[in-house]
């Protein structure tokens, strides 16, 4: 058969096509308890970070330790959707939550953007905000996970009198001194634009799903 | 062959290097360069694709139709940086969410795509691993230099390593860390190594 006929050059494409795509899914199968426990070890972390959770050692099982004996994590549902929800402390410790936490997941620039974002338990106040998994660009965008951003929101106060769409600002207000404001990223408007967005939705969202939940748990308790 | 081998390396190495005289994978060369680590790992996922990736087109050079050969360069390099990437993703996942990005970007770094097209479309298997290896290690060479350069002005650290007695003499140029660093010592080292290199200019 000539190596210009169409036969040939499809068969050539499917075969080396096949052959390569069978490689690199080898490895993939290889790697495959590697990177979930990879996943696990900074799902964890960032957790404990999120947290503020002191952890002795860098291990993954130092974290998993951390996370295990101070957060509590559960699954709330609403709205057809399941919230990863974490409170800190245990209810076991028999002290009153200090801290709520939920997994928020939007559209970036790029690709999803995955992160916790925790509350005092009145959700009168951010008390930090870390990144689970970010794809944007790469030294401008994607430096929305750098600490000097994240650190903006600690201690924030989302203005639940504003509209829906500006309890939380990212970038530029009429009030810069709002208190629930904090800087844009030069040269990631969009990025920022984004993560205001998603923040701002997740937060209404969550807000209603939590406030349902515990009326309802309220009532449990009563009946 | 051994003086075959020897002009491929020097070729790639020093008087072809890919970056400062072709002016080639300078995303990267500036994006990874500000820690060591991200540097080595980097340096070993291109040294890896750039040889393997040679070794396979120059094995089927004789088979690939030859209007679709761009299409199966593609694929062939595409697979190996995947295989890179799983494999810094699953031993380095701190230095991969760091360098990921630039690690999926290997597939379109114009050294592995130039090397495939000038030199392994055309040449036998054994001297064409060579030629990649040596582009590689070219490329990586001035990585190297240019992270030995930007991660003690910048952080003050080697391999994240202090440099001794750090906090009494020494106070960290942030510059060096930011793109505008990368910049000024790939300009730099472009400087030198031209002048160094280029008959014209001695």
């Amino acid at each position: 058969m000539k190596n210009d006929s169409i036969a040939y050059v499809l068969g050539f494409m499917l075969a080396v096509s096949v052959l390569f795509g069978t490689a690199v899914s080898l490895v993939h199968h290889g790697t495959k308890d590697m990177l979930a426990r990879n996943e696990q070890m900074h799902r964890n972390r960032t957790v404990a970070q999120a947290f503020g959770l002191e952890v002795e050692g860098r291990d993954a099982a130092d974290y998993e330790q951390a996370v295990a004996e101070h957060v509590h994590e559960t699954m709330l549902k609403a709205d057809g959707r399941t919230w990863p929800v974490f409170q800190h402390p245990r209810p076991e410790s028999g002290q009153k939550p200090d801290a709520v936490g939920f997994e928020f997941m939007g559209q970036g620039v790029w690709d999803v953007i995955r992160g916790i974002l925790v509350l005092t338990p009145e959700l009168d106040r951010i008390l930090s905000l870390r990144l689970l998994e970010q794809h944007e660009t790469p030294g401008l965008g994607g430096r929305i996970e750098e600490d000097w951003f994240l650190q903006q929101f600690q201690n924030i106060i989302p203005n639940w009198d504003s509209p829906k769409d500006r309890r939380v600002i990212i970038g530029q207000s009429l009030d810069p001194e709002a208190e629930n404001r904090v800087d844009a990223i030069t040269g990631a408007t969009q990025t920022s634009q984004a993560l205001m967005r998603m923040l701002n939705q997740e937060l209404e969202a969550f807000r209603k799903a939590f406030m349902a939940y515990q009326a309802q748990a309220a009532r449990q308790d009563n009946g | 062959m051994a003086e075959t081998t020897r002009s491929i390396f020097t070729k790639g190495i020093w008087a072809e290097n890919p970056v400062y005289r072709q002016v080639l994978g300078i995303c990267s060369a500036l994006a990874v360069t500000n820690l060591l680590a991200n540097t080595l790992l980097m340096c070993a996922g291109v040294i890896f694709t750039t040889a393997m990736s040679n070794l396979t087109i120059s094995i089927l050079r004789n088979h690939i139709p030859k209007r679709i050969r761009m299409m199966v360069q593609v694929l062939i390099i595409a697979s190996f940086v995947m295989m890179v990437d799983i494999m810094i993703r699953a031993s380095a996942p701190d230095i991969h969410r760091f360098i990921g990005p630039y690690v999926g970007l290997i597939i379109t770094n114009c050294i592995i795509m130039g090397r495939a097209e000038a030199f392994a479309s055309q040449n036998k298997p054994l001297p064409s691993l060579l030629d990649g290896l040596a582009a590689g290690l070219g490329y990586s060479m001035v990585l190297i230099a240019i992270a030995l350069v930007r991660e003690p002005l910048g952080f003050g650290t080697v391999l994240g390593h202090p440099l001794p007695v750090r906090d009494l003499w020494w106070h960290s140029w942030t510059i060096m860390i930011m793109p505008p660093g990368a910049f000024f010592t790939l300009g730099l080292l472009t400087w030198w190594a031209r002048a160094k290199t280029d008959p014209s200019l001695q």
